[in-house]
């Protein structure tokens, strides 16, 4: 076992005027992760210690956390990987609610405001059928749990918190994409905005730190792809 | 029954001038996307030449003596660094946007095109057709 020495940033809404730090001195081996570090300190030096987790297997996208500035699961992030002081502070731009909790309501309005779900007049009882080509146009985008890390990587929705963000750009790619879906005309003046596809200016750390190697960076920007062909398309339409 | 009042007071951070010096990703970005400032002077130069070719022989010849002056040499010399380090940032970005074809034959392709349209300017300017 070796000692680990974890600054957590603290935030209590009900005494703290902004957010402190604090040491703790974790013990771990080559398996402890920050999550199982931070319930550590949780369970056995301070209750009080404010996080959200559940699943501790990268599923559930919970467990997001800022490590030494960039964000991180913290259940697929390993102390062993660091030297000295590791700093845990909560998801960059989002409003901290307490401790490493953020708010996260405004990504989930943004998630919803692309209409995620298929869109179609499609009421039959037979399965709605699809060929693997036809899946695999989509399917690397699916495969989002919304933990909001990109969110975090993004400058641009740290200066602006009404840009859609990459998560629910790239899940209206996703949806756009599925040859089930015919909802594409309804989701496009959402993309087409100012807070859409264009508000963002490729910096691609949203990808670099997507923890389910996803690429969001490139769904939006194939986005804006399909935004100039809706828009020239619009141009010779009466 | 009363509800009780609110203990929700979120601390919402605020992102500052410097949060592109944090990372070396941020700082790369900012490197790529200040590429633009060398070419703005080379443009500059550009359009200085177009106007001292029309205005006759003794501009064009001070235009040819400016262009020879070693930090006019510098800056171009940059700004030919700068727009290479953009082109390998932009064509390795491009099959994501446009994943027409697999990543490294695209990528290898818009290198081979840059080459040839560079090395078709230079025998057409160069004097040498």
């Amino acid at each position: 076992m070796t000692d680990y020495q974890l600054l957590v940033q603290r935030y209590d809404p009900e005494h703290d005027g902004e957010p402190r730090q604090q040491r703790f001195t974790v013990p771990g081996d080559h398996t402890t992760s920050v999550l199982d570090a931070l319930l550590h300190v949780q369970q056995q030096l301070d209750p009080t210690l404010g996080l959200r987790w559940s699943c501790r297997m990268a599923i559930c996208g919970s467990c997001g956390v800022m490590v030494n500035g960039i964000p991180k699961l913290g259940c697929k992030t390993f102390l062993r990987d660091y030297r000295g002081d590791i700093v845990i502070e909560p998801l960059a731009h989002f409003a901290v609610e307490k401790d490493l909790i953020v708010d996260m309501t405004q990504f989930l309005a943004h998630l919803s405001a692309v209409k995620p779900y298929l869109i179609n007049d499609y009421s039959g009882t037979q399965p709605h059928k699809q060929t693997p080509a036809q899946l695999t146009k989509y399917q690397q985008f699916s495969n989002c749990i919304n933990c909001g890390l990109c969110y975090s990587a993004c400058p641009q929705f740290g200066l602006n918190p009404e840009f859609l963000g990459p998560a629910a750009i790239m899940l209206a790619q996703r949806y756009n994409l599925d040859s089930r879906d015919n909802g594409k005309a309804a989701r496009m003046p959402q993309l087409n905005a100012k807070n859409g596809a264009w508000g963002c200016t490729f910096v691609g750390f949203c990808s670099d730190v997507c923890p389910k190697q996803l690429d969001p960076a490139a769904a939006v920007n194939q986005t804006k792809v399909e935004s100039a062909k809706d828009f020239i398309i619009s141009m010779f339409k009466p | 029954m009363n509800t009780p009042a609110s203990a929700r007071k979120p601390y919402q951070p605020e992102l500052s001038r410097s949060w592109w010096l944090k990372h070396h990703y941020y700082r790369l970005y900012m490197l790529r996307e200040a590429t633009v400032l060398p070419l703005l002077f080379f443009l500059g130069c550009l359009l200085y030449g177009l106007y001292c070719l029309a205005q006759g022989a003794a501009h064009w010849q001070s235009f040819q003596l400016f262009m020879q002056q070693g930090w006019v040499i510098a800056l171009n010399l940059l700004a030919f660094a700068a727009s290479l380090f953009h082109a390998k940032t932009f064509f390795a970005l491009f099959p994501r946007v446009m994943p027409l074809a697999p990543a490294r034959l695209m990528i290898g392709g818009q290198w081979l095109a840059t080459l040839l349209v560079a090395a078709g300017l230079l025998v057409l300017l160069g004097g040498w057709l």
